[in-house]
């Protein structure tokens, strides 16, 4: 009995303590009390806190949300959650890149969520600094986290100055082939290293016939327009911060990406079957179906296409060719975490995604791939890099340091109102010219750019 | 006796007058929450939405809304967009209409024909089918059915009757000529037991006696069903045409999940292009999008105006 009274009070001490630190509210607390057979000597405590109390009762559970793809693809995430007990973990409503929601709550001056998990910085993070949705992370990220993020994720990551995303899940767009098919078709040599050779391997693949098409490419331009244009040259943004269509550069990836659909899936222009057709798109349905050899895509997508292989191993990556002369870049992006102005928890936010995004277990399946899924995203930290190359872990397999490598001449698309719309603007006016139906790729360029321009302008 | 009188006084109306002002106050009691549901629920949101349409307002945007007058509608009925938007949208109820009138009609007749109750019952059953799985199983289903590399329907074309190769078949979705059709085809499946029971309802509801008595005035089948059937389905007729006409001008989920932004896409509407803008597109310009918004409803409503015109009961 004695020894239960004892239990009872080191467990009461402990909910109190969590209770001044806002840990728990002052339900949990009275819950957990009564459950432990304190009952009224819980209460009692409670009563007795005062003003210091007041705020901790105000005070919820840190919130995260997550868009929908990144716990399904990254199964050691709950392992992170379980350090933070009571953790209040919700998945977003943003299913298509759509933040309305955190937009409508935000001009009420509230949030439901503390912190978002999933804004690529190109895609919505200008949007959501405008509406005031977000705050820079500076104020709480510690300095050897920021410190450590690779330069290159960090300009991605930063407006003037400020941090405000803290990036978790790299992308970078490079080449894959299926080995299966490129040794049947006799190629040697590879991964090619420029277009033309990336090209003259698709023709022998279709002329052996070893597969029905040669390659394969994500027709939205922000997967291969802008990568394409990057191995040219990654300088050909506006002062703006826009994509610069009619640069030489641009130009030379638009013919490239007619050559190469000679050769590939005649669908390769069709919308994507999930959200609003940016997903689902008929590249990965013709690399999964194992009907076409070379596929240039962020290696995400070919890793989650391979496991539908007769023999997954048969995958190979490497990085993405360049025009002969060509700086040899790529794009790459992040998908990271966003702090919500109205949110909460913030210092307990930031300690939350540092956990997560230093987490072994995450990068591990992440690379080497679990039974369920195989993301092969990439962690932002140059000390894990370093770590690796110290130590190297048997289950690292090359495209990892494939990959880094490409990063230190990889860029970011620009951070822009318009950085994804400019895309999407653009893509159904510089198709005329992969159709046929323009002939100069320039003259298709430039009615793009003032498509973008004319958009940007409307209203005054 | 003095409780009686107290009790009675103030509930009871004693003349005439007040009995009438009483009953009026009944009715708008009762009529009170469905009043508040109609007000709050439908007219309140049209007022805020053309309140809004004649403003700035975007929705990323920190400044208040300011007051522009018709200037988002001029540039909404001076914008391409728009009118492609209303014309493809145009196009495709064209094509989806036909289909909820003259299909159903055709299978509610058979169906009214069989004699044995419990086969009818089976058949009934059968054609409801579609119309009670979820749109999510049926864009899944319709999705794989029209899949360009792996699809059941280019299979049978490439691979069973060989019409096509595997470079030339079909590409059924995603922004194709053919999109809007297939679309069409999908929803036709997709309601054609809803818009039968429609016509089996109206059947039940025409006397035998009438049909009975065309025969023996010796008209023919064929006859029966021109000068008979066919005018006592009439006001089932102008329903589903008016109901399945705004919905159609008005489709925007399956255009978004067919064929996405793609403004050259035949699935890009004016829905489309009121959503791109509302949520999509720059700072969120919710006033101009509402002003498209506006002006595909009042749209709609002069051509539902001409529909009931047209079947207006005549005589």
């Amino acid at each position: 009995m004695t020894e239960r009274k004892e239990h009872e009070l080191i467990l009461q001490e402990q909910w109190r303590r969590r209770l001044l630190r806002g840990e728990i509210d002052r339900r949990q607390f009275l819950s957990r009390t009564v459950t432990a057979g304190l009952g009224m000597a819980g209460v009692g405590v409670a009563a007795n806190f005062g003003m210091g109390a007041r705020s901790a009762l105000a005070a919820r559970p840190l919130t995260p949300t997550f868009y929908q793809w990144i716990p399904d693809l990254h199964p050691a995430i709950p392992e992170v959650n379980a350090g933070f007990p009571d953790l209040n973990f919700q998945i977003a409503p943003v299913e298509g890149f759509g933040i309305e929601r955190f937009v409508a709550e935000a001009k009420d001056q509230k949030s439901t969520w503390d912190v978002y998990v999933g804004m690529t910085p190109f895609v919505e993070m200008t949007a959501m600094i405008e509406a005031d949705v977000i705050e820079p992370w500076d104020n709480y990220i510690p300095k050897e986290v920021i410190d450590d993020i690779l330069p290159a994720i960090r300009e991605e990551c930063s407006i003037d100055g400020k941090l405000y995303s803290w990036p978790f899940l790299l992308d970078v767009i490079g080449m894959s082939w299926h080995a299966g098919i490129t040794d049947q078709a006799g190629l040697g040599g590879m991964p090619p290293e420029d277009w033309d050779a990336y090209l003259a391997a698709a023709q022998t693949i279709v002329d052996s016939g070893a597969a029905p098409y040669g390659a394969t490419f994500d027709a939205h331009g922000w997967r291969s327009l802008a990568p394409f244009t990057h191995s040219m040259s990654p300088d050909v943004y506006t002062s703006e911060g826009l994509f610069d269509f009619t640069s030489d550069a641009a130009v030379e990836a638009l013919i490239l990406m007619k050559n190469i659909m000679a050769l590939s899936n005649p669908d390769i222009l069709l919308a994507g079957t999930t959200d609003g057709g940016v997903n689902g798109t008929p590249d990965e349905l013709a690399f999964a179906a194992q009907r076409v050899g070379l596929y240039t895509k962020y290696f995400n997508a070919p890793l989650r296409m391979a496991q539908y292989w007769d023999d997954p191993a048969m995958l190979s990556m490497g990085g993405l060719p360049k025009f002969k002369g060509g700086a040899g870049s790529t794009v790459f992006w992040t998908t990271g975490s966003a702090l919500f102005k109205h949110g909460e928890n913030k210092e307990k936010a930031a300690e939350y995604i540092q956990a997560l995004t230093y987490n072994p277990q995450i990068w591990q399946d992440s690379i080497a791939g679990t039974a369920t899924a195989h993301p092969g995203q990439l962690p932002p930290y140059a000390s894990i890099y370093a770590g690796w190359n110290a130590d190297r872990p048997d289950w690292l397999p090359p495209f990892v340091d494939l990959v880094r490598g490409q990063l230190d001449r990889a860029r970011a698309i620009q951070n822009h109102l318009f950085g994804l719309q400019q895309f999407v603007i653009g893509k159904p006016i510089w198709e005329t010219y992969l159709t046929g139906e323009e002939s100069d790729p320039k003259a298709a360029l430039a009615k793009v750019v003032e498509a973008v321009q004319a958009e940007i302008n409307r209203g005054g | 006796m003095k409780l009686t009188a107290r009790m009675n006084a103030p509930s009871r109306p004693r003349s005439s007058e007040e009995r009438a002002q009483w009953a009026r106050a009944n009715v708008w009691l009762f009529l009170l929450p469905a009043l508040v549901f109609f007000v709050g629920y439908q007219v309140w949101p049209i007022i805020r939405v053309v309140w809004i349409s004649f403003t700035d307002y975007q929705f990323l945007a920190n400044e208040p809304a300011n007051l522009v007058g018709f200037a988002n509608y001029a540039e909404a009925l001076t914008d391409p967009l728009m009118w492609a938007g209303l014309g493809r949208a145009a196009l495709f109820t064209a094509m989806f209409l036909p289909g909820t009138i003259i299909l159903p009609l055709l299978l509610a007749i058979l169906v009214d024909r069989v004699r044995n109750q419990r086969v009818a019952t089976v058949y009934r059953v059968i054609i409801l089918i579609p119309a009670v799985i979820p749109s999510t199983l049926i864009f899944v289903l319709w999705k794989w059915m029209y899949n360009f590399q792996v699809g059941p329907i280019n299979h049978f074309l490439v691979e069973v009757l060989g019409v096509f190769t595997i470079q030339t078949a079909p590409q059924w979705l995603g922004g194709t000529a053919l999109t809007l059709p297939s679309i069409a085809i999908m929803e036709v499946w997709w309601g054609l037991g809803y818009h039968t029971v429609f016509f089996l309802a109206g059947l039940a509801a025409i006397p035998k006696e009438l049909t009975e008595a065309a025969r023996v005035d010796g008209a023919n089948e064929w006859q029966i069903f021109w000068n008979v059937t066919l005018p006592a389905l009439q006001p089932i007729m102008m329903i589903l045409i008016v109901l399945r006409f705004g919905t159609s001008m008005a489709v925007i989920d399956e255009y978004l999940i067919f064929g996405g932004f793609d403004r050259e896409s035949p699935t890009y509407t004016w829905t489309i292009f009121m959503y791109d803008q509302a949520f999509k597109t720059g700072l969120w310009r919710q006033g101009f999008a509402a002003a498209i918004g506006m002006i595909g409803a009042v749209f709609m409503m002069v051509f539902v105006g001409g529909l009931l015109y047209l079947f207006r009961r005549k005589g």
